[in-house]
C-alpha cells in the first residue's frame, strides 16, 4: 500500500509541529507566571496612588490644572492602542485591533476627528495594511515594560491634551483577569473623569499644599494607569500565547492518533494482502 | 505610648519595604522630615534623599527615593516613589524637584 509511507512521513511532520509547540507553551508559561508576578507588585502603588488622587481632587480644581480641563465638546480625540510585537498567540492582537476599530467607528460616527497611536507590532502591521496614518508606532516596548516607557507613550499625549489639541485619550489594552481570559478594553485617561466628591484633604497636614501635590501627582497619575496597562497588556499576552499553544499541543496530539490509526490500517492491509497473494500463489502451484 | 508604625515603601513596580519600624525619617520636598509613632495625618511631597526607616528592635534600614508623595495616617506611613533603591538614582526625576517659588505661588 503505497500510502503507508506518505503516512509516515506526515505523522514525522506533526510530532515535530507538536515537539515546537509544546516548548512554546512552556516558555509562555514561565513567562506568564514572571509577568503576573510584575501585575501584582504594581498594583499596590496603582492603589495607594488612585486614594491620594482621588482624596485630594476636588471639582473646582479644573479650573486651574490644564490637565483637569474638561472639553465642552470632543473634538479631536487619540488612541493608544497596545498590541503585542509578536504573534502565535491567538485572538489576542485580533481582539485589540478589533476593540480599537470600533472605538474608532464609534467616535467618528459622533463627528470626531481620531488620530492612532500604537505601540507593538502587530497593530501597527494591521493599520498600515488598511492605510491608515499613525501618529506614533513604537515597536520598542519590551516583555518587561518600565515606567520610563509608559511616560514616553503618554507624555506627548498629555502635553497634547494640555495645550487643547486633543480632548480626549482612550486608552485600549488587554485585561489580565487570568490566563483564560484576557478580553480587550477600552480605558478613558483624559480627561480624568471625577470620582471623590467628598474631599478628605482638610484633616491633613498637606505639604507644600494640596494643589501642589495634585499637580505632581495627577501626571504620574496618568502615567501609571499606562505603566499598569501594558503591566498587564504583557502579561495577558502570554497567557494567551500560552492558552492557543496548548490547544495547539492537544489538536496535534488528536491528530497524530488519528494518523497513527490510519497507518497502522495502511500497514495491517498490506500484510494481509501480502499473504493472501504467498496463499494465493502457491494454491495455483498446486 | 503609640504602637509602633506601620511603613511601607512603594515604587511603581514593587513594594520596597512593608513592616514595623519606631521611626521614619523621610527626605521631604523641603528638606528631611522626622515622623514617631502618634503624627497627625500628613500629605507631603518628596523630595530626593535618603529615607531611614528605624526597626523597632533597634537597627535601621536606609533606602535612596525620589520624587513621590508621603502619606501619613493613623501610624500607618505610606512614601510612594518614582525611585527607590540602594543607590541614589542616576538622573533625577522630574518629580523629585520642587522649586520653592511654585511652592509659594
Amino acid at each position: 500500500m503505497a500510502g503507508g509511507r506518505d503516512v509516515k512521513r506526515r505523522i514525522k511532520s506533526v510530532e515535530n509541529t507538536r515537539q515546537i509547540t509544546r516548548t512554546m507553551e512552556l516558555v509562555a508559561t514561565s513567562k506568564m507566571k514572571r509577568a503576573t508576578d510584575r501585575v501584582h507588585a504594581a498594583r499596590p502603588y496603582a492603589d495607594a496612588l488612585h486614594e491620594i488622587v482621588s482624596g485630594l481632587y476636588s471639582p473646582g480644581l479644573a479650573d486651574r490644572y490644564p490637565i483637569l480641563r474638561r472639553p465642552e465638546e470632543t473634538k479631536r480625540a487619540a488612541i493608544l492602542l497596545l498590541t503585542a510585537n509578536r504573534g502565535l498567540c491567538g485572538g489576542f492582537n485580533t481582539n485589540l485591533i478589533k476593540q480599537a476599530r470600533t472605538l474608532m467607528a464609534d467616535l467618528r460616527g459622533r463627528g470626531i476627528e481620531t488620530e492612532l497611536h500604537i505601540a507593538g507590532k502587530k497593530g501597527i502591521a494591521y493599520f498600515r495594511f488598511r492605510g491608515e496614518p499613525m501618529l506614533m508606532k513604537r515597536t520598542d516596548i519590551s516583555d518587561h515594560p518600565t515606567v520610563d516607557d509608559a511616560e514616553s507613550l503618554i507624555g506627548p499625549l498629555r502635553d497634547r491634551f494640555e495645550r487643547g489639541e486633543v480632548d480626549a485619550v482612550y486608552l485600549v489594552s488587554s485585561k489580565f483577569k487570568s490566563a483564560m481570559s484576557t478580553p480587550p478594553q477600552t480605558r478613558e485617561l483624559l480627561p480624568i473623569r471625577a470620582e471623590g466628591e467628598a474631599s478628605s484633604a482638610d484633616v491633613y497636614i498637606l505639604s507644600p499644599s494640596g494643589d501642589m501635590i495634585l499637580d505632581r501627582m495627577l501626571p504620574a497619575y496618568i502615567r501609571n494607569a499606562v505603566f499598569t496597562a501594558l503591566v498587564e497588556n504583557a502579561a495577558a499576552e502570554q497567557g494567551a500565547r500560552r492558552t492557543a499553544m496548548k490547544s495547539a499541543t492537544d489538536n496535534a496530539g488528536d491528530v497524530l492518533e488519528h494518523l497513527t490509526r490510519t497507518y497502522n490500517r495502511a500497514r495491517q492491509a498490506q500484510i494481509t494482502q501480502e499473504i493472501a497473494e504467498i496463499v494465493g500463489g502457491s494454491a495455483a502451484l498446486e | 505610648m503609640a504602637g509602633p508604625l506601620n511603613v511601607s515603601v512603594v515604587s511603581p513596580s514593587k513594594v520596597v519595604f512593608d513592616g514595623q519600624a519606631s521611626a521614619v525619617v523621610a527626605p521631604a520636598w523641603d528638606g528631611q522630615v522626622g515622623i514617631l509613632p502618634g503624627h497627625a495625618p500628613m500629605l507631603a511631597l518628596v523630595g530626593s534623599g535618603v529615607l531611614s526607616i528605624d526597626r523597632p528592635g533597634g537597627g535601621s534600614d536606609t533606602f535612596h527615593v525620589a520624587g513621590g508623595v508621603l502619606k501619613v495616617e493613623r501610624d500607618q506611613v505610606t512614601l510612594l516613589t518614582e525611585y527607590a533603591g540602594d543607590e541614589p538614582p542616576a538622573e533625577l526625576p522630574a518629580a523629585a524637584i520642587v522649586h520653592v517659588e511654585d511652592a509659594e505661588a
